[in-house]
């Protein structure tokens, strides 16, 4: 398993813990009758539940990406000490996003979210080379 | 590296043009400030600011389906040159998608029909992996 597996692996991990997290903040602050219906009409997410399920989709759009990243570097052999660091900022960033983003830590949020961001970019690239 | 997990990597880097497009006509809307911020009142962004983040949501949709089809592929040894042929149609589909989306052009189903292109070979992919 290359380094970059075992970060994906890890970030999908996160993504559950986050969900998780998203359910302990709302508790009490959501009304579950609309949760588990159809939602047909928009749920109300005040404050830091917003914030966190806000922070949850984000990282599902970072994940498909790293994924991508982490697996054509895993199938084509071309994992090195670059890409393999470039994981690990990744992970970092996303799990520092997490409170940056639930606690309105601004502009810490955007630069963390940057950090990954481009770790990712750096990834593909280093595929791609 | 086959070619096809060179289109997997590219269209990975399309998205995130696509991000970053999303992130400047959002500015653009409703400023740095609000952005940057928690976000806890942003206002739905409307108009093409609205259509690039609906491009967005879309293009992710098409990642999430594309990448599977391609790396299954790759793990059976299965690339062909119809499977090559089909990633670039998508590739070139998924390119075209974001402009036409972004500024509304104004040729009936052309929008559609470009995405039909996107969905239909990955569609394809998928049954010459099976």
């Amino acid at each position: 398993m290359t380094p970059e597996i075992t970060v994906l692996t890890l970030a999908a991990l996160l993504w559950a813990v986050q969900f998780i997290a998203y359910l302990a903040v709302s508790h009490g602050k959501m009304d579950v009758n609309k949760a588990i219906g159809p939602r047909d009409t928009e749920i109300e997410r005040p404050g830091a539940s917003g914030r966190m399920h806000r922070a949850l989709s984000n990282l599902t759009e970072g994940l498909t990406l790293f994924a991508i990243a982490a697996l054509v570097i895993a199938v084509t052999g071309q994992s090195t000490s670059f890409t393999a660091a470039a994981a690990w900022i990744f992970l970092i960033a996303r799990v520092i996003y997490v409170p940056a983003y639930a606690l309105g830590w601004t502009p810490w949020r955007t630069i963390v979210w940057l950090v990954s961001f481009f770790a990712t970019v750096a990834m593909l690239l280093a595929a791609l080379i | 590296m086959s070619s096809e997990l060179s289109i997997l990597a590219l269209y990975g880097l399309v998205v995130i043009i696509v991000v970053l497009l999303n992130i400047l006509t959002a500015m653009s809307q409703v400023g740095l400030m609000t952005l940057g911020g928690a976000r806890d009142d942003m206002p739905p962004l409307t108009g093409a600011a609205g259509r690039v983040e609906r491009a967005l949501a879309n293009s992710v949709v098409a990642m999430a389906l594309f990448a599977p089809a391609i790396l299954i592929l790759s793990a059976k040894d299965a690339f062909t040159g119809g499977t090559l042929f089909a990633a670039q149609i998508f590739l070139i589909a998924r390119i075209v998608f974001v402009p036409i989306y972004a500024f509304a052009i104004p040729v009936p189903f052309l929008r559609t029909t470009v995405w039909l292109a996107g969905f239909f070979a990955t569609a394809y992919l998928y049954l010459q992996a099976l």
